[in-house]
């Protein structure tokens, strides 16, 4: 019975939604591959871990970042295409934090304020690392975090808000000429080139053994889980258990009943911004301690990969665009097997499409919002 | 309840009948609209004394809901000036005139779909350091059916429900004068008498109310005093009762 029901079932997909059961056979069909891959040996178990652990980490990132941009998108209602710049702008406040405070004294100030443009004065010279200086790491963290926060509260004071009643298209083009602003006066400032911020030095790694081989979990991978799943619950705790959590919710839900319920829309915006910003510095400096290197369009090539997580997600969803950040971050990690390493990043974004064909308003769309 | 005697009959009560003692609210001649020059009100005369319940009808697009949003700072004032409880409050803003113990039930979307029931009584109280729980409590005993679904997400109520969770929320800061936008709109109509009964109640309970309804019989029926609108005007004011019977305002706006 259960068996033939299953095939009708099956039937009827395939004869009224041929593009949803195109789907279902092309994901088995990978899935079978996958399967007999291992089976075979063709894929070793520990490789596909490793890729999954990878995955796990860029999804980490991108839904830490992705928080900050739902947030703001939920409650102000545009989209903030300088979002991926407040993120490098985090991260070389941040990183030039931890550059002066581990190498004061013994490297030239400028090289280390500017974040070492200068190839001798790299991270991995200095000695960088969350084991090697924890208090310099740990300093350039909540930099990071306090120095996005001024910025998006600067921003937001002299462009958006006298924009605020214009209407999102005119906050989105403006916000896309911050970016521009933004990044290329980081690139003026700090140099364009790339640097590398920490090796192996202070950065220890255990190998565990898994089936066939081993994965490798570094000092830096297990910070950025503490890190992010840490401020994950924290704004899971802020919204659900605090009043500007709740109020933050109430205003994404309908910003002119807020109004006449007497919650001060303008203070709360603002509290959306120092949130936000703080965690899109973090999210800015966590990527850099996991990547290992810093430039000054870190952020905003991260940005599609963010914003196809968040409207993955449902846009507006803190919940979606961990969720959504995760989905993307493992998808195009393990897309390896298959595909070229070029096209990881289009995987990423074909599963974002699949995903938004089988439900056009997100993963977590109309579920606490915020 | 109404203890401002019209004068006369239906006539001589076209005028304001606002009294030179202390009413609660005193709306008087107000000119009022939306955005810089959109006027919808000309010369718009109302009180509201304590403890009364006083509903404004009239043919659609009267300026009804108008009228009663000018009370509470939603729309562009462009003359006259608005008392309450002694207090000029012409031209201030929603988030201060909450404070001053007006409440304001919107006609829709008046609740917060995501949040849970009781975090929308939650925000009722928002201007407060605390969620006052003696409020909290006396809404539950009101409405009941808010304590049992505490906990479900207010977009899933049913219309009617959610019409008592907006009512609810708006109670949270006990306040002296209630606005009520059409709170029938969109009920079944088994749902409309019980919904006109929880209004009696709480106004028995001691809170003035001044509604704003398309259910124009009914409201008349129900409540102490009636305005009639027309056109942004004042036109009639009478005890209900006596608007009801009234053959100019039956014919005119009472369908007969």
């Amino acid at each position: 019975m259960g068996v033939r029901d299953t095939v009708n079932r099956g039937r009827i997909v395939a004869i009224e939604r041929p593009d949803v059961f195109l789907v279902w056979v092309l994901g088995a069909a990978l899935v079978v591959d996958l399967l007999w891959g291992l089976a075979t040996g063709g894929i070793a178990f520990s490789t596909l871990a490793s890729n999954v652990w990878d995955g796990i980490m860029r999804g980490l990132v991108i839904g830490l970042a992705g928080i900050g941009l739902s947030m703001t998108y939920s409650i102000l209602n545009f989209a903030n295409f300088a979002h991926g710049d407040y993120i490098t702008a985090g991260a070389f406040a941040g990183w030039s934090v931890t550059y002066l405070i581990t190498g004061f004294g013994e490297y030239d100030l400028g090289a280390l304020v500017l974040v070492g443009p200068k190839s001798n004065v790299t991270g991995t010279i200095i000695g960088i690392g969350v084991v090697s200086t924890p208090l310099a790491v740990l300093a350039g963290l909540l930099v990071a975090g306090a120095a996005t926060i001024a910025l998006a509260l600067l921003v937001d004071r002299y462009v958006y808000r006298p924009l605020r009643d214009e209407g999102g298209i005119t906050l989105l083009i403006t916000s896309i000429g911050v970016a521009f602003a933004l990044r290329y006066l980081i690139a003026f400032v700090f140099d364009s080139s790339t640097r590398t911020t920490a090796g192996t030095t202070g950065n220890p790694a255990v190998r565990l053994n898994f089936v066939d081989g081993t994965v490798r979990v570094s000092s830096h991978d297990v910070t950025l889980v503490v890190v992010s799943v840490g401020l994950m619950l924290g704004v899971h705790y802020l919204l659900q258990r605090t009043k500007l959590g709740k109020a933050m919710r109430a205003m994404a839900d309908n910003e002119d009943l807020a109004r006449v319920t007497g919650i001060p829309t303008e203070r709360v915006v603002r509290s959306t911004w120092i949130i936000g910003g703080g965690l899109t510095g973090f999210a800015g400096f966590m990527l850099v301690l996991w990547k290992e290197t810093i430039r000054f369009n870190d952020g905003w090539l991260l940005l599609l990969l963010i914003f196809a997580a968040v409207i993955m997600g449902g846009i507006g969803s803190i919940y979606g665009a961990i969720a959504g950040g995760l989905i993307i971050g493992i998808v195009a990690s393990t897309s390896v097997i298959w595909v070229p390493s070029g096209l990881t990043e289009a995987t990423a974004f074909l599963v974002m499409i699949l995903v938004l064909l089988f439900r056009p308003e997100g993963i977590f769309s109309g579920r606490s919002t915020a | 309840m109404s203890d401002a005697e019209p004068a006369g009959g239906v006539e001589a009560s076209r005028e304001s009948g606002i009294t030179e003692g202390e009413h609660l609210l005193t709306v008087r001649d107000v000119d009022a609209g939306y955005g810089e020059d959109l006027q919808i009100l000309t010369s718009v005369n109302m009180f509201v004394d304590e403890g009364e319940y006083v509903t404004i009808v009239g043919p659609n697009g009267a300026g009804k809901s108008t009228a009663m949003k000018s009370v509470f700072g939603l729309t562009t004032h462009m003359g006259g000036n608005i008392v309450f409880d002694g207090q000029d409050i012409t031209g201030l803003a929603p988030e201060d005139i909450i404070h001053l113990g007006i409440g304001y039930v919107p006609q829709s979307d008046n609740v917060f779909p995501s949040l849970s029931v009781r975090e929308n009584l939650e925000m009722g109280a928002y201007i407060l350091e605390e969620v006052p729980q003696d409020a909290l409590e006396a809404v539950y005993d009101r409405f009941p059916i808010l304590e049992e679904r505490e906990e479900q997400r207010a977009g899933t109520l049913s219309g009617g429900q959610q019409q008592m969770l907006a009512m609810g929320r708006a109670l949270m800061l006990d306040p002296d004068l209630l606005l009520l936008d059409e709170p029938s709109a969109g009920l079944a109509p088994d749902l409309v008498d019980e919904m006109f009964d929880r209004i009696d109640v709480i106004n028995d309970d001691g809170t003035a109310i001044l509604m704003v309804e398309q259910n124009a019989k009914e409201a008349l029926r129900r409540c102490d005093r009636g305005y009639v609108l027309a056109q942004g005007e004042n036109r009639y004011m009478d005890d209900g009762q006596r608007l009801l019977e009234d053959e100019e305002v039956r014919q005119q706006f009472l369908g007969g």
